[in-house]
Order: structure tokens, then sequence, then C-alpha cells
């Protein structure tokens, strides 16, 4: 039997996923795409116990989860009740995708650099547009990049920016207009960067000036990988929870920095926190709905899609989660925070891959993106 | 004519190979089973993605081995100091509570037992948050030292949270009690007769517990020490929640690779090595007490 070294083993992990993307390009009609609406058993007939992967705080309105918004999802949980969804949470996509692999789920939330990893493990099959009445408000620059092979398999909706928070009662100014304020020793012990995986290779990347951030060759990988290991003691944590962890800790000022998405200031507080928009450009993405390949609930899940991506229900998550969403019939008129609808350029529908932001994308080799992460923790 | 007593006794004689069956097929299929397919994804020969290539490689072996400067065997190695660290001082804290639970509390000990062991019926993950809470840096433990001016608000010390003293605190905190336990178990059935026989030699109290209960309590002692030191080897909730990054233990390398990141070749590696630590301490700390057992049985 022959022997496989630890690096051929990465590469054929990665050329495996690859080889069954391209090989799905080759052919135009994917699983799902035959399968028309009519192929489908009425509503009523379909079990309805919709089995989500999905992002705490993301829960449908209507839902014992859900304590914040009142309308995403909520058209759904009014028809059909909240009873039946049951929720899986995951803290990073790499946690996301890995769940998704081993437990089927009706319908997933992850991020556009993941979905090819979605679609070459046969973990989803293409949506029906036609059965979302919205599909037609969504941002077309959105719409396009979701495809895969050419069809729908995500449904765009939540986007937004990543870059440093920081607290300015604490952190000079002029020290926040680069990544290097991660590496900056004179906040040792006050910077939490996100558990989040690649996404700090990523970071790493753009602090190096490597140009392709998702697609580094082994030797810059190892220098991001020992650039991360260098940040490491200036670290108070590695946050898990946006929630649960980051948010508070900046609250209370036992940290002054951290990874984190624009939506910090407006809930803690434009007046205390920046969120930094360094010289290398700040990172974008981003997250959408995905179909479970094997899904016997193939017109709820469309149904509770539709309760998401509605005009109404992406006002209500861009007041209250500060994110940006796909519905493009939303606008700055709409957004309480003026400043939020001015951050999120909300009038330019390729904000997110403007000149000097980066929206993060599909790695090829995402197995040494992991494991490189983990080498950073365990050093 | 058979005798029915008789008769009713060749009727309930099974063969004694088949009261073995039970236990055996729980052996085999909830902790043999496990392991060697743990060991057929540390030597690629399983992959967690249906479909995905596999061949002989004992690749990931070589590098957690012999890789230069592999931080996994280094994490070990920082585990392994804290497990003992841990243990250590369990047992030098459980064995107090244990005397006096035995000698000295009398008849309300259970009462006192009791009482050691109540935060216990909450949940493990419930008292580690409550340690976060007691030592952050806005927590209770900063405001009392802020309060009695020890230090100013804002510079309390950095190494109370996040740090290895946090998860050696809450893995002593969370193990003292159960190390209490069997000591205490030795202590109250040691035959009280041989301390009053060194007393009537002659022996004050310190020489009667050095040289009489103390001696008798070691099984107890060692019980305790590897209650503590075989999970601890594994621990990965306490330093992932109060661990903070520099001070994250063996176990969350293994937990993050089958939970996080999606490597479950390379955690297998890293799981099956503790499994094996594991066995070597059980065979070390086994055989010392059993050899205990046999000589008290001897007696």
């Amino acid at each position: 039997m022959r022997r496989m070294d630890r690096g051929e083993f990465l590469k054929s992990a990665g050329l495996f996923s690859g080889a069954v993307l391209l090989s799905g390009c080759g052919s135009s009609s994917g699983s799902g795409s035959s399968a028309g609406p009519k192929s489908h058993p009425p509503i009523s007939s379909e079990p309805g116990n919709l089995a989500i992967l999905e992002w705490g705080g993301y829960e449908a309105a209507g839902t014992k989860a859900q304590k914040y918004w009142k309308i995403p999802g909520k058209a759904y949980t009014d028809k059909f009740g909240a009873n039946g969804i049951t929720y899986t949470y995951i803290v990073n996509d790499s946690q996301a995708l890995q769940k998704a692999s081993q437990v089927p789920f009706d319908i997933m939330h992850p991020c556009n650099e993941n979905t090819p990893d979605y679609v070459s493990r046969g973990l989803v099959q293409p949506w029906d547009t036609s059965l979302l009445p919205s599909f037609s408000e969504l941002n077309p620059f959105f719409v396009d990049k979701a495809k895969v092979n050419g069809e729908q398999y995500m449904i765009p909706w939540d986007w937004g920016y990543a870059s440093l928070t920081y607290n300015k009662n604490h952190v000079d100014p002029a020290d926040a207009t680069s990544w290097d304020l991660a590496w900056n020793s004179k906040y040792k012990g006050k910077i939490a960067l996100w558990d989040g995986a690649a996404s700090n290779l990523e970071v790493a990347a753009l602090k190096l000036g490597f140009p392709e951030m998702d697609n580094m060759s082994s030797d810059q990988l190892n220098q991001a990988k020992q650039a991360l290991i260098d940040q490491k003691p200036l670290n108070k944590f590695y946050w898990q929870s946006e929630y649960g962890d980051m948010q508070p800790a900046l609250k209370n000022e036992s940290i002054w920095i951290a990874y984190s998405w624009q939506d910090v200031p407006p809930i803690l507080g434009a007046n205390k926190f920046v969120f930094m928009d360094p010289k290398e450009g700040r990172l974008s993405w981003f997250c959408g709905f995905m179909l479970g390949a094997n899904t016997k609930n193939y017109r709820h899940a469309h149904e509770y899609v539709e309760s998401f991506i509605n005009k109404k229900a992406c006002v209500d998550m861009m007041n209250i989660y500060y994110y940006g969403t796909a519905n493009s019939t939303v606008k700055s008129s709409d957004i309480k925070d003026q400043s939020l609808a001015k951050a999120l350029d909300l009038g330019n529908p390729e904000a997110i891959a403007a000149p000097n932001v980066h929206l993060q994308s599909w790695e090829k080799n995402r197995s040494a993106y992991d494991l490189a992460w983990e080498e950073v923790k365990a050093a | 004519m058979t005798h029915p007593a008789r008769r009713r006794r060749r009727r309930v004689r099974l063969p004694r190979g088949l009261l073995t069956l039970p236990p055996t097929f729980y052996v085999v299929a909830l902790l043999l089973g496990p392991i060697v397919l743990i060991a057929l994804y540390s030597f690629n020969l399983r992959s967690q993605y249906p479909g995905m290539p596999t061949a002989f490689s004992t690749s990931n072996w070589h590098d957690f081995l012999r890789g230069a400067n592999n931080p996994f065997r280094d994490r070990f190695i920082y585990s392994m100091k804290v497990t003992l660290l841990v243990s250590v001082g369990t047992v030098l804290a459980a064995y107090p509570l244990a005397y006096y639970l035995a000698f000295v509390a009398r008849k309300r000990r259970y009462t006192f037992l009791l009482l050691v062991l109540a935060p216990f019926f909450t949940s493990y993950l419930l008292r580690i948050i409550a340690w976060r809470i007691i030592l952050g840096n806005n927590g209770v433990v900063s405001w009392v030292l802020v309060h009695l001016h020890i230090v100013q608000q804002g510079h309390t010390p950095s190494w109370l949270i996040y740090s290895t003293f946090s998860v050696a605190l809450v893995l002593f905190y969370t193990w003292v009690p159960f190390v209490a336990l069997p000591i205490f178990v030795v202590l109250e059935n040691m035959d009280r007769r041989v301390l009053e026989a060194a007393q009537d030699l002659g022996a004050n109290g310190f020489t009667a517990f050095w040289r009489v209960t103390f001696p008798l309590s070691v099984p107890g002692v060692m019980a305790g020490f590897v209650f503590v030191l075989i999970p601890t080897t594994g621990e990965f909730i306490a330093p992932l929640l109060v661990g903070g990054p520099n001070n994250y233990m063996f176990g969350n390398a293994i937990q993050s690779l089958f939970a996080s990141t999606a490597d479950w070749n390379y955690g297998s590696v890293l799981a099956l090595w503790l499994v094996a630590v594991v066995v070597v301490l059980m065979i070390v700390f086994g055989r010392y007490l059993s050899a205990d057992l046999q000589e008290r049985d001897a007696t």
C-alpha cells in the first residue's frame, strides 16, 4: 500500500474537493436543478420539522430562542408554528462545514467562501427561486456570487465588513490605521482576536502584504502562521461568541481592541468605539441560506427563507443587528442609524467588493489553513 | 429420585464464560471499538468526509512524535505539568478536609460532607462560568481588591483570569471534594485501636498520625490522586473558558481538531496518544493500588 505524507494528504484533500467541484461544472444540470417544484409533494405532506444549522441569535422571530428581532422568520412561525424548528449552533465557518458534513440539515447558513465546499461534498441542492417571491428584490451582485456551477445554491441574506474595533478612550487613533494594531505590544492583554480559523490567517496575510489572502502558498501560509504565533501573547483571549464573549469584554473594558464586524460601535456606542478602516483594507463577507441535499421539508425550507429575505424582515434585521442585507429595496431612509447606512455604503450594490475591501472567498487549501490555525492555538 | 433443592441449584448454574459476555460486549462496543476507529483515522485509513480518498500513512504520527517544534507536543507537556500541579495540590488540600470529616466532625460529618458536595449538584459548565464572573476584570475578586485599595481600578492583576493560575484554580476547586471522598472512606474505616496502641506506646499526636494514620490512608490518597490525574489530562472546558490563548491544554487541541476545524485524522493521533498515556498511568497506579489491596487481604 502506497504511503502518503502529510503534505500529500492535505493536497489530495484539496484536489479531491476541487475535482468534485469541477466535475459539477461539466454538468449544468445538478441533482437539484431538475427537481422543480412539481416533483416535490405539497407542503401539507411535508413533516415540517425543520433542522437548521445556524449562528446564535439568528433564530426566527416567534421561537423561544429569538429575543431581539420581531420580523425575520415571523411569517413562517405565524403560519406553521415554532415548535417544529430545531437549531444547531455554530461559532465559526470551519465548524459549520464540519457539522454540516456529519448531520443532515434542511437549511444551513454558511458564508460565501464556503459555498463550493458544501456543493462539492453533496450537502446541498439548488433552490427553486420561483418559490421565493422576494428573490427578485435581492442584489444581483450577491445573487451572482452565490451561484455555483451556474445554479442558485445560496440565497444571500446578510453581509458586512470585518476589521478591528477599538476603544478610543484607550487606544491612540494614530496607532489604529493598520492591522498592525493587533500586533502592537503597547496594548498587550487588551486585544481579542476571533477563534475564527481562516479569518485570522487572512488578517495576517493582509498585514504581511500577501495579495491573495485566500490562496497563499505554503511558504506564505507559514509566515502568516508565524505572525499569528508572535501576536498570540498580546491577546487576552480568542473570542468564541460575539455576544457572549467579545462585546461584554469590550463593554467592561477588559479588552480595548477586538476583531469584529461593523455592528459593534452602533451596539456599544459610537462615541466610544471605532470600527477601524485599516490602510491594507477591511475584510468583507456575505452569508446566506443553503438547502439540504436530502431535505424532506423542501417547501417548508423555501417558506422559511422567504420569511427572512422579504424587505420588512431585512429592515428589522439591519436596525437591530446592524448588518447589511442582500435585499436591495432596503434604502438608507429605512435605517434608523444613518451612520450605519453610510458605513455600509448602502447605495453601492458592490460595496463589499469595493477597492481596498477584501471579500473573503473560497480557499482551495482550506484544510491547511485550518491546521495552521490549530497550530497557532497550540503554540 | 433427585432432591428438589439440588435440582434447582443445577438449573441456575450458568457457564462461567456466559456471565462475562455482557461486560465483554460493553467493553468491546463502547471502548475498544471506538479506539480502533480512532486508530484507523490516525493512520489516514478513514476520513470524516464520505468519498474522500484514503491511504495508509504514518505522517501524522511522525509529525506529532518527531516533527521539529511540534506545537501539539509542547501543549501535551504543558498539560501534564498543569495536571501534576493540580493533582498534587488537590490531594494536599483534600487530606485535611477528609481528616476533619473522619476524626473531628463526628456526628455532623455527613452533614458537612453534603455541604462540601452541594455546589456539585449544579452543572460543571455553570460552575466554571461562575468562576469567570468571580475572577474577571470587573469580577468579585477585582471589586474586593479595588475597594480595599490594594489595587487601582483597571489595574487588577492580569493573572487572575486567562492564565495558568485560573485554569489550575478552577480544576483544583472542581476536584477537591472528589479527592476528599476516597481519603475520607479510608480514614473512616480505619481501625481506631491501632491509634490507641500507638498512644499507649508513647507516640504523641503528630507521631501517631505520621507513623500510623498517614501510612494506612495512602491507598485513599493514591486513589484520589488518580481520580484527578486521569480526567485532567484530557480537560478542555476549564482552559477554554478561563484559560485564554496561551493556556490551552492538550484536550483543547483534540476538541478543536474534531469539533471546530476539520482534521479528524490529526485529532485522532492526539486522542490516541492521550489514551495511551492514560492507560500507562492506570497500569502504574493500578498496580500500586492492587498490590496494596493484596497486602491488606493477606493481613
